[in-house]
């Protein structure tokens, strides 16, 4: 209401004490200070209709990228599971013993899927959004989070491809079909988790990004996306068992609990996906927080 | 509304200097590096084997702002004028809360919306996606946006091609899409950045009346432009940059009769000296304390030029995000 004060001479720059409190006494707010912890869940919770919006119009761009659009969702992965059947399956021999091996592999490749590309897209979605970073103002975790949703989104068609496949192979459709949604909650929530942590990894070194693609061949070979674990490493019981409950082959192994008739439901392994999802995405969006002032410098 | 004042301040850290420092490309890399000193040298040169593209020899800092303290009201509408490069769009985005200044503090009642020619929404998307997530950022709710669509489109002029992916719209479309989303609400504090300049004069007058009914509301704008009339019509006060420094801090008309009579006379020579300053200097010896008077623009004018020749030789570095206002 003051407008202006035009004609009044310029005081003298405060020092930053004045200034502080001059600023505490209007209760003016920081900026580029962080939120308090439990602010910043309330905010995120606050725009999750935002989360939504950004992903759903993130899948749809994807999808209308190519003339094929959606149907490169199915085509990719049914390739994957045809070159991985013949290599690993047919020339290594990891289908003996298996039941139903090109269901067992369709999980594998269709689930690590996700994996993989949510771990792409997502740590990236922060220095590839920097012009929306710098435009508006928001909180940053909504970034990633909704750059791993946009990879579940784009899942789907492939699920659905997923599902008659079992049927064809000659699954019995059970109960436990209906554990499905669980079994992809555990994962999406578990990525999301290491989504956060790794998009404020490449906010403070880019050069990271380099190794992400490397970490996620690594890790798709021991994950049991092609061959069953316990059976490979019968001599290791231990290492076995710690193979099979890591966060990237737990949620394989979980879905092929819910579709496969051979993988009988082990509910320690369903306690231990809830304990990873709880964890994982509760430590990666406090490990996000911490830098919240400083995505967008870059 | 617990609004006292609207009061933007980069106050110093330490008594001597503060400067607010980005790098064209990673500030984060940058400041690691900082002053090279002998010592530096080895890491850096281990480190640029490590850096990508263009960077591989040259990381530098750009000193974009530097030691500028100033405080605004609402229902004020401040202009920031400049050569290029003279870090008026770094300065804005620094209290946007868009790039978090390495030194300094700001202070703000509210939460700023900035809105530049280089801001960039998400240009695959539609220009109709584009506004939802515009303003579901800004905390507006679907229902909300679906009831003002209409309108913002409207304002923004686009008309059908609103549908269209934005990467194929022409900068003005662009900008004026943006200027319309970031008005959808009233914000607290309004940033432009340059905006109005690539309307046509029918959008120009809509937006100088919506940038009107904003300050009415008691909201602060601030506004980046290099046409001292969209200035002169829509600020009450001005602020003059020049490499970083606060030159100037007044009513509208005695900053701008100042900045206008510097320019004739320092046109030719300033050119080379327009880059930004010098990399990784972390004295700002060159900075003249601010002018102390705004009022008395004559001998203003010749407090411009001692900053302008020193740096003039120096090398020469990327105006960076500091030039982003180009015309």
């Amino acid at each position: 209401m003051t407008a202006g004060s035009p004609g009044a001479a310029r005081p003298p720059a405060l020092s930053p004490e004045a200034a502080a409190s001059l600023a505490k006494a209007n209760r003016l707010v920081e900026l580029g200070s962080r939120p308090p912890f439990r602010t910043y869940v309330a905010d995120l919770w606050r725009r999750r209709s935002f989360l939504w919006t950004l992903s759903q119009a993130e899948a749809d761009e994807k999808n209308s990228q190519d003339r094929l659009g959606v149907l490169w969702t199915v085509l990719n992965p049914l390739l994957l599971v045809c070159s991985y059947y013949l290599i690993f399956g047919v020339l290594f021999g990891t289908k003996r013993n298996v039941p139903n091996f090109i269901g067992y592999l369709s999980i594998g490749v269709v689930v690590f899927g996700f994996t993989s590309s949510a771990m792409t897209k997502g740590t990236r979605s922060i220095i590839n959004n920097t012009g929306l970073v710098r435009a508006l103002r928001f909180p940053r975790a909504l970034l990633p989070l909704s750059a791993t949703l946009t990879e579940l989104i784009t899942l789907l068609p492939a699920l659905g491809v997923l599902l008659v496949l079992m049927v064809v192979t000659g699954e019995p459709i059970t109960w436990h079909w209906l554990l499905l949604p669980l079994a992809l909650a555990i994962q999406g929530l578990i990525l999301a988790g290491l989504v956060l942590m790794g998009a404020r990894l490449l906010n403070i070194s880019r050069d990271l990004g380099n190794l992400i693609p490397v970490a996620i061949r690594l890790l798709r070979y021991v994950s049991g996306v092609f061959f069953d674990i316990a059976q490979r490493m019968d001599n290791h019981p231990t290492g076995a068992h710690i193979m099979q409950l890591q966060p990237f082959a737990l949620p394989i192994d979980l879905v092929r609990q819910c579709l496969m008739e051979s993988q009988p439901i082990n509910w320690h392994h369903w306690l231990v996906g809830i304990a990873w999802a709880v964890g994982l995405f509760g430590a990666g969006v406090w490990i996000f927080w911490w830098d919240e002032a400083k995505y967008g410098r870059g | 509304m617990g609004r006292g004042e609207i009061w933007p301040r980069l106050a110093p850290t330490s008594p001597s200097s503060s400067p607010i420092s980005t790098s064209p490309i990673g500030s984060k890399a940058a400041k690691k590096l900082g002053p090279t000193t002998p010592e530096d040298e080895e890491e850096s040169l281990f480190r640029s084997l490590f850096r990508r593209g263009k960077d591989l020899s040259t990381l530098q800092t750009v000193e974009a702002v530097k030691d500028v303290s100033f405080i605004a009201r609402h229902g004020e509408s401040v202009g920031i004028i400049g050569r290029n490069g003279s870090g008026k769009s770094t300065l804005l985005r620094a209290i946007a809360g868009l790039i978090p200044p390495t030194r300094g503090r700001v202070w703000v009642s509210g939460e700023p919306s900035l809105l530049g020619v280089n801001a960039v929404l998400m240009s695959k998307l539609s220009g109709a996606r584009n506004v939802f997530i515009g303003c579901q950022a800004q905390g507006l709710t679907k229902a909300e946006i679906r009831e003002r669509f209409q309108d913002i489109v409207d304002f923004s002029g686009i008309g059908e091609a609103i549908n269209r992916p934005m990467h194929t719209y022409s900068s003005g479309q662009a900008a004026r899409l943006r200027f319309a989303i970031s008005v959808a609400t009233t914000p607290d504090i309004l940033m432009i950045d340059e905006a109005l300049a690539t309307g046509d004069a029918d959008f120009k007058e809509r937006s100088a009346a919506k940038v009107a009914e904003i300050r009415e509301q008691a909201s602060t704008v601030f506004l980046v432009s290099h046409s001292n009339a969209t200035v002169r019509d829509l600020c009450s006060r001005v602020l003059w940059m020049e490499k970083g420094v606060l030159l100037a801090d007044g009513p509208t008309e005695e900053v701008v009769a100042a900045y206008e009579a510097s320019l004739p006379k320092r046109k030719p020579p300033a050119k080379p000296a327009q880059k930004a300053p010098a990399p990784t200097t972390p004295d700002p010896k060159t900075q003249p304390p601010k002018t102390p008077d705004p009022k008395t623009p004559g001998p203003k004018t010749p407090a411009a030029p001692p900053p302008a020749p020193p740096p003039a030789p120096e090398q020469q570095a990327p105006p960076g995000p500091a030039a982003a206002p180009i015309g």
